[in-house]
């Protein structure tokens, strides 16, 4: 129990990261960040990102641009906000932290 | 073959089969509710919608068909998830936020139960969410509808604002497992905040609240129907039950009635009254049409009601059509009768015959009933009076004042003006004409009697036997002389009129079965009353002596 609730706690602390991160190198689209996650094995089914851009959209982080699909209704294509990129840089260094922290942590009892 | 259907979503459109358009509308039924309580419901469930139709062009574009089948629809429902997926997921933002929370626990959530309800299912859902059974919440819901109806008013306000369980993860989050005491109270707390949000919508959104109200409408008069259906089929059938057995009541009673009269039509005249203004050649045709036209309504009532109710015989329209006909012709003839026997009442005649009586010495009469049967001049032929009666009285049976045929004689007393007493006797009929209407009444008789000083009254007027009732009268002035003293039977007070016996026998403290005495007087008949005056009188003359003996 104590071992699932820390897991979804690090997965879902680590998402939201990786999914600014993705869309931090352009325009995205929702199926192109699922396909993204799913090579990092994060995320296995697209309805659950849905909420989570609304989300981070509603706080500002995220906006996105309508663009023409030919193969089905306008797509939404996601940009980072400024803030978003603020928001993504202080994460960025948190990760640095947290990945040094970790990797000290766990390389001395790894050795 | 398979049936297809066309659907649009956000503006693109797809043929779907059949089966597969149920998966689908159940997945994006559970979707919809899953993402209810979020404030961006309807902007998620957009993008999951326009995904899924982007992802059914990819498909029919690279399959190169037209109709997107069962398959397909699996095949996008495990690409986007479903809701236990979503579920998971949300169970960890909820971890997040409430650590102390028992994860991964299947939450029931409150939903009204289709499976298992007598009305919406409310009561059901509750029994379900909190695990125990539906009874006692139906239990408690009667009872506290009998407190000014507070249970009815409450159950309507969960129907309204409580979801019903559509799809079968409804359902089974309805049914949920177990839950532990923290995780109870979680979820209690949601499904009130979601209900407390429901109901402020109503007040903020108008479109919902439409929705909402038309949802419930329906719903109401689809639960109306099936408890018509259900328990009003009941109570038809005992209201069917009960017309029948009043309409077999009323046949039975109008086929006796018709063989009475006409078994006794054919016999003698009565006095009973249809059967007394009947003429005696076309008594038999009236009764047969008045008993068609009583029966035929109730054989009609009967054949719909078994028919409609209980779904037994059929009625034809030859049938229909034969019944319509015969009952407009016996109603016809009925009336034709009607019209007939009633211009029998049209025209009046009457005529006077006066009696002189003789006078009594001590001018008393005593007026009484006739108790000796009388007998027409055929009927003492016939039954040798003379021979077998020999100074014997045959005594009338029917005797006791009071006679079930119409009250044909009324007596008034009068002063006279000669020195003995006088009776007039004013006969009356009614007929066709006016020479019918005589004949009438002179075809009738009254028998009285003068036995010195008792004058004896018949009963009724006696008229020509097999003849119709034409409302035949006799209405007898006695004219007796000046001071005269009359006593009036009890049992003629049917008859008498203008004196009241009953009044005079409580004025002379008498008991009320005696006969009553009056006195003529020039100002008409009097109680008599003498000598209750002189007592009077005494006491008062004995008060006045104390009175100045007093002084």
């Amino acid at each position: 129990m104590i071992v699932e609730n820390t897991q979804t706690q690090m997965r879902k602390g680590i998402l939201e990261y990786c999914i600014l991160s993705i869309i931090a190198k352009g325009e995205t689209y929702a199926s192109d960040i699922i396909a993204e996650l799913k090579k990092a094995q994060l995320l296995v089914v697209e309805g659950t990102l849905y909420p989570l851009l609304t989300r981070l959209k509603n706080n500002g982080l995220l906006t996105y641009n309508w663009v023409e699909s030919t193969s089905g209704p306008p797509r939404k294509y996601y940009v980072l906000s400024d803030e978003g990129r603020n928001v993504l840089d202080q994460l960025d260094k948190t990760w640095e932290e947290l990945a040094f922290a970790v990797q000290t942590a766990i390389g001395e009892r790894k050795k | 073959m398979n049936k297809t259907i066309i659907i649009n979503i956000n503006g693109i459109v797809f043929h779907i089969e059949e089966d597969a358009y149920e998966i689908l509308k159940n997945y994006m039924t559970d979707v919809k509710r899953h993402f209810s309580n979020s404030a961006d419901s309807l902007e998620i469930t957009t993008d999951i919608e326009n995904r899924i139709a982007e992802m059914f062009t990819e498909i029919l574009t690279r399959d190169n068909k037209q109709v997107i089948i069962e398959q397909d629809v699996n095949a996008v429902i495990a690409q986007m998830g479903t809701v236990a997926d979503f579920e998971t997921a949300d169970e960890e933002e909820k971890t997040d936020q409430n650590p102390f929370g028992a994860p991964g626990a299947a939450s029931r959530r409150l939903f009204r139960d289709p499976d298992d309800r007598l009305v919406a299912g409310v009561c059901a859902g509750i029994a379900n969410y909190f695990d125990f059974n539906p009874v006692w919440v139906r239990l408690a819901f009667v009872i506290f509808t009998a407190f000014a109806g507070t249970g009815l008013l409450v159950y309507i306000i969960l129907w309204v604002v409580i979801p019903k369980a559509v799809s079968r993860a409804d359902r089974m989050a309805m049914r949920g497992e177990k839950q532990n005491l923290q995780g109870f109270k979680k979820n209690f707390e949601e499904e009130m905040n979601a209900m407390r949000q429901n109901l402020n919508n109503f007040g903020h959104e108008a479109r919902p609240f439409v929705y909402k109200a038309r949802d419930f409408t329906g719903d109401f008069f689809h639960h109306f129907g099936i408890f018509l259906a259900g328990a009003g089929r009941v109570f038809v059938k005992i209201v069917g039950v009960f017309i029948l057995l009043a309409c077999l009541g009323f046949s039975i009673a109008a086929i006796v009635l018709l063989i009475t009269f006409i078994g006794f039509s054919g016999d003698h005249p009565t006095n009973f009254f249809p059967m007394s203004i009947i003429a005696d050649h076309n008594a038999n045709n009236v009764y047969i049409c008045a008993f068609i036209v009583a029966l035929v309504p109730l054989l009609s009532i009967i054949m719909v009601t078994l028919k409609g109710i209980f779904n037994v015989g059929n009625i034809g329209k030859s049938t229909g059509t034969v019944f319509l006909v015969l009952w407009i012709c016996a109603l016809g003839m009925l009336i034709y009768y009607s019209v007939r026997i009633s211009e029998n009442f049209r025209e009046s005649a009457s005529f006077t015959e006066t009696v002189n009586l003789k006078a009594t010495k001590n001018n008393t009469y005593y007026l009484k009933l006739n108790n000796i049967k009388y007998f027409s001049h055929e009927d003492s032929l016939r039954l040798d009076i003379k021979d077998h009666f020999k100074n014997m009285v045959v005594i009338d049976d029917d005797y006791n004042g009071f006679h079930n045929e119409p009250n044909s004689f009324e007596i008034h007393i009068e002063k006279g003006d000669v020195t003995y007493p006088v009776l007039e006797e004013t006969y009356s009929a009614r007929g066709y004409d006016y020479d019918d209407a005589l004949l009438n009444a002179r075809n009738t008789s009254y028998v009285f009697a003068q036995q010195d000083s008792v004058l004896k009254f018949d009963y009724s007027l006696r008229k020509t036997p097999h003849t119709p009732w034409r409302n035949e009268y006799v209405e007898l002035t006695l004219k007796v002389p000046m001071n005269a003293k009359v006593v009036v039977d009890r049992k003629l007070d049917n008859y008498v009129r203008d004196i009241n016996l009953y009044d005079c026998n409580q004025e002379d403290k008498r008991q009320d079965n005696e006969p009553a005495v009056f006195t003529m007087t020039d100002s008409g008949l009097q109680c008599k009353i003498d000598t209750i005056v002189t007592a009077k009188k005494d006491s008062v003359k004995v008060k006045a002596d104390s009175a100045k003996k007093a002084e």
